[in-house]
């Protein structure tokens, strides 16, 4: 079975977490992007973002409470971008302080666990806080988590699929545990992103794009006028 | 045992400890926690290890924990840097391998030097022998790298490492997000460097002694005299600083209820002409809260080393409202050292030292400087001068002792009698402070116009009430005394002059110092990230009662390698990052690495919060964002149950409460707060509690002096609310003042006044006429025009007394004014000085028309 929904897009530019790359500074990325992870708790979130971002995963990860993030940077179409991933609580009762953290988003990723119906049952209510806290730009990519576990499995991958297309979302499944297609999840809403702004869908003016042009060149010398701030101290 | 055979024990047969070295985790460059270095080798291929030790120095091997081991092989690198030229200053080095990053700072020296030898040439002995070298002896060793300091560093890889720019969205305004990226970053590190430049202040600053004046003078609203020379000019050498504050400058009703002065002017002229003639002086600031006024002074050519200057005021009367007494104070920062004068005025009366101690502990809590983020209280200055008339006074000792024996210059032993040595010897109040000894009659009470004694019967002692006090290091009193010869108050001034230490900048050395901490944070911002750990995400009070302050702590401990600065935020749509009854101090803090930040939690449930709990509007409640900068946010929930009270509920509710509050449930007092009750009895006409308590100060206190106007305490408030809320058989507990002042409280918690918010316009533009007063009163709803003619009518029965309370008609019709008509929540902020004090002066015009007239017409259809 082929999880990745559109088999049409084009392959990626090699990643950047060679050793190589580690003394890589700032600048030599073009844009940044801000992405949010949200779906019930316990779904792999955190899990997702640790395989992603360190390619490790962590058996009794404990529950997040507040709002981590983690970077990497990738390659799309020959350009660096640093991916910005904001991991948020899932957690009912953390759900009306969350919603301040959609702002901005260029890439939503709502993660269910295949495992576990509610979670899915839920996904119509993250869907419309997705909606109504993003801007129309923003990409939203559902993945359904936990794909080592097929045995278990309480939601079919077709029933997740005619959601994802009824809604007009890109769908894929994954596994944060063995990290079976984990990266693609991230690089290919990366992408998109990157096409939107390629053609001018996404405009990159307007304040809660979610994505940062980094301008070369924009170090000031401190020494020179800082002095007279801290002066005051 | 030496060392290296203790490490020898802990490592397998046949590994060689080749060299050793201590060095601290340079975390960020706040250096902490120590770690002990090893290059071990093995058939010609070697590692570097890195350990912990639990005891210093290691006596056994297990005390030695290892953390890391890495080979030396082609990614092990090793980069040494003296970040300064001095010869004997630290070293700085980095090691770094696969998946491992290390910086340590070491002290330069033959043993690093010999360490770094050794390390070198293993590195040259790798790669002459790569092909033929094998490090599966390194795999043997049991590594325990739960070690929080390091754990973070082991984890990083290339793009972690890489700038972070974090644009937390969250509580930045959309139009605050600005491009080119980096802002966030900037603003973060412009105050890591602040600090930094702090903490090194030593290196950039050199001490220099300045000579400050402290004058102190009760004029007991006696009219300025034309000189003041004997006072403010009795040393030659002109101070550097002046800083006078008065007391009772003006006792008359309208600087009282309306702070409004003509002497503030009078006095500022005579005080600016009599100071020393020999110094050119400008005027810093001056502020006054009634007749309490302070004026601070410098030489002028040290203006331009004056910043920030702020002022504050605390009243401290009834409900600390009233400017009777209180306090007002001076900050700025002078070179590079944070001073604050603070000129107080406490509570009188001979036996009230505890009074005084609570008043000294508000001014303290309550003076803020606001201007400042986060706010300044007195205490986070370099130097504190406290001053005024404190008020403190002799009691065990009686007056002809203590004339007889200051007469003889014996003040040791009458001062063993002074209240405030006692106090302050037993920590009740100025801890931190010291005070020069005394040498001086005492400055209270004398006959004005004269040098004698107070003549009037009351006979007592007399006391040092006038003090100065001060706190800080550095700081030298060169005199201490009080001025005769200015005899027309009851009191006379007292000085102090002091050579103060003042750090000042030599701009070459903090250029020197700001480079080299922007290097080391150019270095540590690349390579790590925030990282904390707090002891508890879920707080919860138990049993919060009304106006009783509960505190809880949290410990923020920062497990990671850089500074943290961390914020409490707003939440979206929220305009403060906490509700209303929650204070969170500090609420924004910076953490070194490997230290610990506790912060406290107060919960106080008063007359802003209390109706909401009562009504169900709010609850016990809240989600806190605890915001690193650069990093990520933890949510913190604080809940607890609120215990009902009769304070806070409205008068239509009391008037329905036939039993004590305990026995009502919750759900039943929500139903009746919300009008959703339908309640089969007849309600009392007014509230049983109001009832209590008026007929209590009908009973003991109509012939009090100052009833209503001095504060209650806050110990017998707690008595007075339970008896009312759990109803015993027992009598009203309390002072008369702390039933009045209980009294006050009841009727400002309840969600609308009196006079409800929808009537505060109309009542204020119908002060002129007590027909039209007469008209608002008999339309407002039954319970509130029964309690506001109930205790009219208390009022003008305590006002038949006035011989005996000495009691004011227009002092109580000010102090019920605010009380019967409260402004709305929303408007008490943004009103200028001037409409406020207008305000003012309308409500007590408007109830004064209720306490000189007769109001049976009123009365006549209600019946208590
Ligand atoms: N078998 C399997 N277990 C997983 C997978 N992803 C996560 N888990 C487990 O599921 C549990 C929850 O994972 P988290 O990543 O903490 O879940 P979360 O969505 O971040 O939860 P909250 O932080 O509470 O919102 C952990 O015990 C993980 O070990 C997966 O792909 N396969
Ligand atoms: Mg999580």
């Amino acid at each position: 079975m082929r999880r990745a929904t559109d088999a049409s897009l084009p392959t990626f530019g090699t990643m950047s977490s060679k050793a190589s790359e580690s003394k890589m500074s700032s600048s030599q990325y073009s844009y940044i992007f801000k992405y949010i992870i949200v779906g019930d708790m316990g779904v792999g979130k955190s899990c997702l973002l640790h395989q992603f971002t360190e390619q490790k995963f962590t058996a009794d990860c404990p529950h997040t409470i507040g709002v981590e993030f983690g970077t990497r940077i990738i390659e799309v179409s020959g350009k660096k971008i640093k991916l910005q991933i904001w991991d948020t609580a899932g957690q009912e009762r953390f759900r009306a302080v969350t919603r301040s953290y959609y702002r901005g988003a260029a890439g939503a990723l709502m993660v269910y666990d295949i495992t576990r119906r509610s979670s899915y049952n839920h996904l119509s209510s993250w869907l419309s806080d997705t909606r109504n806290l993003t801007n129309p730009g923003t990409v939203i990519y559902l993945i359904g988590n936990k794909l080592d576990m097929e045995s278990n499995r309480d939601v079919s991958y077709e029933e997740a699929k005619q959601f994802a297309d009824e809604n007009g979302l890109m769908f894929l499944e994954a596994s944060a545990k063995t990290g079976e297609y984990v990266e693609d999840a991230f690089l290919k809403t990366a992408q998109i992103i990157y096409e939107c702004i390629q053609d001018g869908r996404l405009d990159l003016n307007a304040a809660d794009s979610g994505v940062q042009q980094k301008i070369l060149q924009c170090e000031t010398n401190p020494n020179v006028e800082k002095d007279k701030s801290c002066m005051q101290c | 045992m030496e060392l290296s055979a203790i490490m020898k024990d802990k490592l397998n047969a046949g590994d060689n400890v080749v060299a050793l070295h201590e060095g601290v985790l340079l975390q960020g460059w706040s250096p902490k926690a120590h770690r002990l270095l090893a290059l071990v080798e093995r058939n010609l291929s070697f590692g570097l290890f890195v350990f912990t030790t639990s005891r210093n120095p290691p006596q056994a091997f297990t005390d030695l924990t290892i953390n890391f081991v890495v080979p030396i092989d082609s990614d092990f690198k090793c980069d040494i840097d003296s970040l300064s030229a001095e010869s004997n200053s630290d070293i700085y080095i980095n090691l770094s391998a696969r998946n491992f990053k290390l910086f340590m700072g070491m002290d330069s020296g033959h043993e690093t030097n010999h360490f770094f030898n050794e390390l070198s040439r293993s590195m040259d002995l790798y790669l002459k022998n790569q092909q033929t070298l094998d490090f599966q002896w390194l795999k043997k060793y049991n590594i325990n790298d739960i070690d929080l300091e390091l754990g973070l560093m082991m984890n990083i890889n290339g793009d972690n490492t890489s700038n972070n720019i974090i644009t937390a969205n969250m509580a930045v305004a959309e139009n605050d997000i600005s491009f080119p990226t980096g802002t966030q970053t900037l603003s973060s590190r412009e105050s890591v460097i602040q600090r930094q430049m702090i903490l090194s202040e030593e290196q950039y600053t050199n001490a220099q002694n300045f000579r400050i004046y402290i004058g102190t003078w009760n004029v007991n609203g006696q009219p300025t005299l034309s000189s003041l020379n004997d006072w403010l000019t009795c040393d030659s050498e002109p101070p550097d600083i002046y800083a006078i504050g008065f007391q009772e400058l003006d006792l008359s009703k309208e600087a009282f209820l309306f702070n409004d002065s003509p002497r503030e002017e009078e006095w500022l002229q005579a005080v600016t002409k009599s100071l020393n003639s020999k110094g050119n002086y400008k005027k810093v600031s001056l502020v006054r809260l009634v007749g309490m006024m302070l004026i601070v002074f410098v030489k002028n050519k040290h203006m331009d080393h004056v910043k920030n200057v702020a002022t504050d005021t605390v009243g401290t009367g009834i409900m600390g409202k009233l400017g009777n007494k209180g306090g007002v104070a001076v900050r700025m920062d002078f070179h590079n050292t944070s001073l604050c004068f603070v000129n107080t005025h406490l509570a009188a009366h001979v036996e009230e030292y505890e009074r005084r101690n609570q008043d000294y502990q508000n001014i303290c809590s309550r003076m803020v400087f606001s201007n400042f983020i986060p706010p300044k209280t007195v205490k986070d200055h370099n130097q504190v001068y406290w001053f005024g008339d404190l008020n403190y006074r002799i009691t065990e000792m009686d007056a002809i002792s203590v004339k007889d024996l200051v007469r003889k210059n014996n003040f040791k032993n009458v001062l063993e009698a002074d209240q405030l040595k006692q106090q302050h010897r037993a920590g009740n109040v100025f801890k931190g402070y010291k005070e020069g000894s005394i040498n001086f009659l005492p400055t209270y009470k004398y006959d004005p116009g004269t040098n004698d004694w107070d003549s009037s019967e009351k006979n007592r002692a007399p006391a040092w009430c006038d003090r100065i006090l001060w706190r800080g290091n550095s700081i030298k009193q060169l005199a201490y005394r009080s001025h005769p010869n200015l005899l027309i108050s009851d009191h006379k001034p007292v000085s102090a002059l002091f050579e103060s230490e003042v750090r000042v900048v030599d701009l070459t050395k903090y250029r020197k110092i700001h480079e080299h901490i922007m290097k080391k944070l150019d270095k540590a911002e690349n390579e790590y990230l925030p990282q904390v750990m707090v002891d508890n995400t879920e707080i919860i009070f138990h049993n919060v009662k009304f106006m009783e302050p509960q505190l809880k702590e949290l410990t923020v401990a920062n497990t990671g390698q850089v500074p943290v600065q961390f914020e409490f935020i707003k939440k979206l749509d929220d305009s403060t990052y906490c509700k209303e009854w929650l204070r969170i101090e500090p609420f924004m803090s910076f953490i070194d690495p490997g230290e610990k930040c506790d912060i406290t939690l107060e919960v106080l449930i008063d007359k802003k919060s209390a109706y909401k709990m009562i009504s169900g509007q709010d609850k016990l409640y809240d989600i806190l964002v605890l915001h690193l900068d650069g990093g990520k946010d933890i949510f913190i929930t604080v809940t607890g149950n609120y215990e009902r009270s009769c304070f806070g509920c409205s008068l239509e509710t009391l008037c329905y409460l036939k039993v004590p509050i305990k026995n009502i449930p919750f759900g039943k007092l929500m139903e009746l707060e919300n009008n959703k009750s339908n309640m089969t009895s007849d309600p009392y006409p007014v509230p049983k509690e109001v009832w209590y308590l008026v007929d209590h100060l009908y009973r003991h206190g109509l012939k009090q002096e100052h009833l209503f106007e001095h504060s209650g305490l806050r110990s017998e408030f707690v008595q007075i609310r339970n008896w009312l809320d759990n109803g015993t058989p027992d009598a009203l507990p309390g002072s008369v003042h702390s039933v009045a002042e209980a009294l006050l409280i009841l009727l400002d918690s309840t969600s609308e006044p009196i006079i409800p918010y929808n009537l505060h316009a109309t009542c204020l533009s119908a002060v002129s006429y007590y027909s039209q007063c007469k008209q608002i009163i008999s339309q407002l709803p039954e319970r509130s025009k029964n309690v506001f003619l109930y205790l009219c009518a208390f009022l003008q029965e305590l006002l038949n007394h006035v011989n005996d309370n000495k009691l004011d008609v227009k002092t109580i019709a000010s102090v019920f004014g605010e009380i019967f008509i409260r402004d709305p929540p929303r408007s008490r902020s943004d009103k200028s000085g001037h409409t406020r004090t207008s305000m003012s002066r309308k409500k007590t015009n408007f109830v004064y028309h209720f306490l000189v007239n007769d109001q049976s017409d009123l009365i006549i259809n209600t019946s208590f």
